[in-house]
């Protein structure tokens, strides 16, 4: 495995330029002739087709929904950092990158970094100028918010639908190429494999999921876009249809995967009300800047919440913990993300978990008294009613419950500097990346670099790539590459189908389950054992209980149906066979890196005060994994993290 | 809560669909109007099992395993918070159901009452055919889309984003147009399944933008043609479209469109 | 201007136009109707019927009228033809969803205009035409005119007719006058005053036009604030103005209407 970073040398804040200067371009009438194929519609899938298709390049791109517009980014609600400066409150593109190199621990690539934050302004005018309605103030120009983790104001937002303005934003790009005809879209199809022929990423199968047909496409390169594994964990803020599949075959077929431990966890979500619960809603995180998290300082009094005998308003004020304000004196309620977390969570364990018992209160008693009704109806009213129309209680009158959940995946496939894997021709952007968040990524910052790599970084790095490519002319997809990488995704549909059947002739058929059963009992695993906090014994655990529940799928799994049909059960069965793997990889990850860092903690390793413990010494490096057969336990390789700019200090934000 | 679900079943785009009736019970209040739907075809993945077993033993024929019959109900869904669009059921009577400015992912089963009787039906339009069940194909509405439904930019070469100023009600009332999701209840609730809320919503958004005013009425005329062109009916004014959009988008956006129309018929660029 | 074909949104845009020429028309209608309720023998009323029966220019926008009338209407069911093939399928359970109720009933108070206007023509204006059977007048100046020439007949007149109030009409005649009076070379013009008074005094024929009057009244409601929304003229500022508006000018419109025949039927 070649883990060659080719970051470009000279002075950080020269390498883009310097990159730009001397890398490989294709000329226009080369352009015509070279076909790229892009996976995902998100914000990095949808502005790399855009761009790519506008430069004359012919792409074709794919997703799993009915429209581009439905992928996941839609539904990032907060904003999009960018060092624009606009509020002349000291921001720079040197700050911003000092902010996300912090941010992630100390766990990111710099120059990476300083490349997003670089391009970071020019996402904002390319936005403008596609029509996002970003906020503005009664001047008429850009408004910005504060967010977490920063000490400026640099987010600009639309509303509470940023996410949703910026994909739209790139699906009209991506629509205008379509009507030029330089893109083709193929919605409904999902990305089964990657072919991969004389070692270049040169195709995928896709299966279409109207008709069930397994269908090739040849390029010269392919770009995944395909998000991150959050999923994984079943319960997640993602959307039911986000997977890590896209990402997990290529992984297969040779693509490292780095760092799939460091996860992000939101402290802010509506938690769990029942077994047949499907996702978790985000809250925002603005809510604990008035909002009091407490749970019964008396374990009968939380026994009796949960049974329904008292209310939070009964519980007097002495009897209630205030727990992180108790912990975390200086900080209280705002503490960061991970802290916050960890916190609810060690509350509930120790059964003072309110609701379900996995909850704990939010209480806007104090500053409904403090500021008046109308002052927190004003900064938190469509909150307030987002709130009451999932949980049907009134936030005004009784305190709100809130749980962490799975927010995010830093990891991911393993990129260089031209956002290359290590299979060349195959190119990794956004999510699915691990690029430039370390170990945990702040606030803002995901939609700022699912953009900055679709629109202002793969149209220059992949140039570098297809340069050498004309001379190949037009890809077959008829080679036996492709033929067999077509015949190992039915073969492995088809396994899939029979498992239930095999198990008719068994006749053991009372134990015969749903796929979503399987991938509950995961993220059950997931959850409990390798979520907000680790330890070597939990790790154990967990990888000897998601063995059993693998080897218990593959028994009895039941998927109604067959491959030549639309048949969500199979996908959904697909999805869940790769989690299997991927859940073996996050715990050697998690196993691996005895230390805690951002998103990863191990309870082994944590100041006095329940901080992470970073060993720089011996882990200051990206864990690069290789495939090596099902059931095998993959290699890993080290990338070290060379700081050369920035000065390494304690994530401290106190 | 328990209930009785009337649910279209159609086996694939040509195949005659049928209502087939089903009996759910022990449903929680809480639980969201999707999730009722994933209990129900859990217990259809579990019940066929327990049918194919019996089949098997009399008669050891694989092929009853399969049966439709037992296949679960397919419905489109994904992020199950509002945003995405995917979801989108008739129920009962009006698109996402009995409350106003929500997804269907974002209806609760407290809004109906025990023992009630729940029709579900796909989306019904020319331009919406059934892929099976209660999912429809919605790429008509990508394609008016592509027809002109955006600001031909291309990447760089932009100003600085602060060189036009936006007047704040501008921006504001763009925004709000701009919240459309794409689900197609505007559509579905239409007597004449006509998409023009939602063509109307695209075309305000862009035309109220200075970046976007400078195609304004040649998009608007793209768009209704293609609109026209993929079989949806015209507008009649019935606002169930205002009334059933899960982002409230106002009419006031058909309005402009009727305007923009106007301006293409008879402006400068009105050929 | 020259689009391959009527696009949905012209469509719209014109039947608009002609609906709202047609409501302007209603207004004008109703106010003239308001000279019946003077009781002057219909010297007013008739003179207005006189100058629409006979000046040329009335003529030529009475064929106008008649033009965007017909393509008011076939247009509206061009549309709602178009409109119903863009569900093939429609839905097992009826709309529930909060709509205007005017629109959707707007084909179907249409073609019940239709309907109701071909009595309002058998009652009206196809005595005009001479289809139907009425009460006619002609001009005192033009019996003066006669006089000498035609003596029996300017009596035969004089006993059976009604002079209005300034003796500019000899009025109130039947078929059988008319004839006699054609007969000797006068100029018959029908008698509206004194039509719609007998007319308006018949019970069946008093509920047909209320209820003529409620579906018109009906299919205006929603029409002229759907004329706005259709050229664009719905915005934030005035949207609810405009929806007052429609109602006053509906209600305005449709009362003067049901006046007339009201106060004509109880003899006020």
């Amino acid at each position: 495995m070649n883990l060659d970073s080719k970051i470009p040398s000279g002075p950080l804040a020269e390498k883009w330029t310097n990159y730009k200067a001397s890398q490989k371009l294709v000329n226009p009438a080369n352009k015509r002739k070279l076909d790229i194929i892009v996976v995902g519609t998100g914000l990095a899938g949808a502005s790399a087709a855009a761009s790519l298709g506008a430069m004359g390049f012919h792409v074709d791109i794919f997703c799993i929904q009915d429209s581009p517009r439905r992928a996941h980014s839609i539904a990032a609600q907060g904003g999009i950092n960018a060092a624009k400066n606009y509020q002349n409150d000291g921001d720079s593109v040197e700050r911003l990158f000092r902010d996300t190199i912090k941010g992630g621990d100390y766990r990111a690539r710099e120059a990476n970094v300083y490349r997003l934050a670089e391009v970071s302004g020019a996402i904002i005018d390319q936005c403008v100028a596609q029509g996002v309605p970003f906020a503005r103030d009664y001047g008429g120009l850009l408004d910005n918010r504060s967010f977490g983790g920063a000490q400026v104001s640099r987010t600009f937002y639309a509303k509470g639908q940023t996410g949703q303005q910026l994909l739209l934003g790139a699906y009209g790009a991506l629509s205008r190429e379509i009507a030029r005809g330089t893109v083709k879209l193929h919605t409904r199809c999902e990305m089964m494999d990657l072919v991969v022929v004389e070692g270049r990423a040169r195709g995928i199968i896709v299966r279409n999921l109207v008709t069930g047909d397994l269908e090739r496409y040849a390029a010269h390169a392919v770009v995944l876009a395909t998000g991150g594994y959050g999923n994984l964990y079943y319960l997640s803020t993602n959307a039911m249809n986000s997977n890590g599949s896209a990402a997990w075959v290529c992984h297969r077929k040779g693509a490292a995967f780095a760092n799939p431990c460091y996860v992000q966890i939101h402290p802010t979500c509506i938690p769990v009300h029942g077994d047949y619960q499907s996702k978790l809603t985000l809250m925002s995180e603005s809510l604990r800047n008035d909002g009091r998290i407490w749970v019964p300082k008396k374990k009968e009094d939380a026994e009796a919440i949960r049974a329904g005998k008292l209310k939070a308003n009964d519980i007097p004020e002495e009897n209630r913990d205030y727990y992180l304000e108790r912990r975390y004196p200086a900080f209280g309620n705002l503490v960061p993300r991970d802290v916050a977390s960890r916190a609810a969570k060690e509350r509930c364990d120790a059964g003072y978990g309110v609701g379900t018992g996995y909850a704990v209160y939010l209480d806007f008693a104090d500053a409904i008294q403090r500021l008046g009704k109308e002052a927190v109806e004003q900064r938190y009213g469509n909150l307030f009613q987002m709130y009451q129309k999932i949980t049907d209680e009134n936030p005004y009158e009784t305190p709100m419950m809130i749980y962490p959940a799975i927010h995010y995946t830093m990891g991911g496939l393993w990129v260089d500097y031209e956002l290359q894997t290590t299979i060349p021709g195959l190119f990794a952007a956004g999510e699915a990346n691990f690029s430039d968040h370390g170990a945990n990524r702040l606030g803002a910052s995901a939609l700022m670099q699912g953009l900055a790599d679709g629109y202002f970084v793969l149209p220059y790095t992949m140039q570098n790539y297809l340069a050498d490519q004309i001379y190949v002319g037009k890809i077959s997809a008829t080679t036996p590459e492709f033929d067999a990488a077509e015949e190992a995704v039915r073969v492995r549909l088809n396994r899939l189908l029979q498992i239930g059947a095999q198990a008719t002739l068994n006749s053991h058929l009372s134990t015969l389950n749903s796929v979503d059963h399987f991938h509950k009992a995961l993220g059950k695993i997931m959850w409990e054992y390798c979520g907000m906090a680790r330890n070597t014994e939990s790790l154990n655990k967990a990888k000897a209980l998601v063995k059993d529940l693998e080897e218990e799928f593959w028994k009895s799994v039941f998927i109604p149906g067959t491959a030549n049909e639309f048949n969500p059960e199979l996908e959904k069965a697909c999805r869940l066979e790769d989690y299997f793997e991927l859940a073996q990889l996050v715990i050697d990850d998690a196993m691996h890196r005895e230390e805690s860092c951002g998103g990863h903690f191990r309870t082994e390793h944590q100041t006095q005060d329940g901080e992470t413990l970073r060993d720089d010494e011996h882990f200051m490096y990206v864990a690069a994994w290789e495939y090596q057969g099902h059931g095998q336990p993959e290699t890993m390789e080290k990338e070290p993290l060379v700081y050369e700019h920035i000065k390494i200090s304690n994530r401290n934000y106190k | 809560m328990n209930f009785t679900l009337h649910i279209w079943r159609q086996e694939c785009a040509h195949a005659k669909g049928h209502f087939e009736t089903y009996q759910i019970d022990n449903i929680s209040p809480d639980c969201s109007f999707l999730e009722m739907l994933d209990i129900l075809n859990d217990q259809l993945i579990t019940r066929s099992t327990l049918n194919s077993q019996l089949s098997t033993t009399l008669n050891s024929q694989l092929s009853t395993l399969n049966s439709p019959i037992t296949h679960p109900v397919c419905f489109d869904n994904d992020c199950r918070e509002g945003i995405c669009g995917m979801c989108g059921l008739y129920i009962n009577g009006r698109p996402h159901g009995n409350d106003d400015g929500i997804t269907t992912c974002q209806l609760h089963m407290r809004k109906f009452h025990d023992g009630d009787d729940i029709w579900i039906e796909p989306w019904r339009a020319k331009p919406f055919p059934v892929i099976r069940d209660l999912v429809v194909d919605r790429s008509a509405l990508d394609k008016i889309i592509q027809a002109g439904g955006y600001i031909s930019t291309t990447t760089g070469g932009v100003p600085d984003a602060n060189t036009i100023p936006i007047p704040k009600q501008d921006a504001d009332m763009a925004m709000d147009a701009a919240s459309c999701i794409g689900c197609g209840a505007c559509v579905a609730a239409c007597k004449n399944a006509s998409a023009m809320l939602f063509v109307g919503a695209k075309v305000s958004h862009l035309a109220l933008l200075p970046q976007g005013k400078v195609e304004a009425a040649e998009r608007a005329k793209k768009m209704v043609c293609k609109m026209d062109e993929l079989g949806f009916g015209s507008c009649t004014n019935t606002y169930a479209c205002e009334a059933e959009c899960p982002k409230l988008i106002k009419r006031q956006n058909i309005s402009r469109l009727n305007r923009q129309w106007i301006e293409a018929l008879f402006g400068r660029d009105g050929k | 201007m020259n689009l391959p074909k009527i696009h949905s949104i012209s469509k719209k845009i014109l039947v608009g136009a002609l609906g709202a020429f047609l409501s302007f028309f209603l207004l004008f209608h109703a106010s003239a109707n308001l000279l019946i309720l003077r009781p002057d023998g219909g010297e007013w009323y008739n003179a207005f019927c006189h100058f629409m029966g006979t000046y040329v220019i009335v003529k030529i926008l009475e064929i106008g009228l008649f033009g965007a009338l017909l393509l008011h209407a076939v247009l509206a069911i061009w549309l709602a033809i178009t409109n119903k093939m863009a569900r093939p399928k429609g839905y097992h359970k009826p709309q529930r969803s909060k709509t205007h109720a005017g629109s959707k009933l707007q084909v179907w108070t249409g073609i019940l205009i239709f309907v109701c206007l071909i009595m309002h023509f058998t009652d009206f204006y196809f005595v005009k035409i001479g289809w139907v059977k009425g009460k006619y007048m002609v001009q005192t100046e033009e019996l003066m005119k006669v006089k000498a020439t035609q003596p029996e007949a300017v009596s035969y007149a004089e006993q059976k007719g009604e002079l209005s109030a300034k003796g500019t009409w000899l009025a109130n005649f039947d078929k059988e006058d008319k004839v006699a009076l054609e007969a000797a070379g006068l100029e018959v013009e029908p008698d509206f005053y004194h039509q719609a008074r007998e007319k308006f005094k018949i019970l069946h024929i008093v509920i047909s036009y209320l209820v003529f009057f409620v579906v018109v009244w009906f299919h205006l409601r929603h029409g002229f604030a759907a004329i706005f929304q259709t050229f664009g003229l719905y915005n934030y500022k005035y949207g609810k103005a405009i929806e007052v508006l429609g109602q006053i000018y509906t209600w305005v419109v449709c009362l003067m209407f049901t006046a007339v025949v009201l106060l004509v039927y109880f003899g006020l």
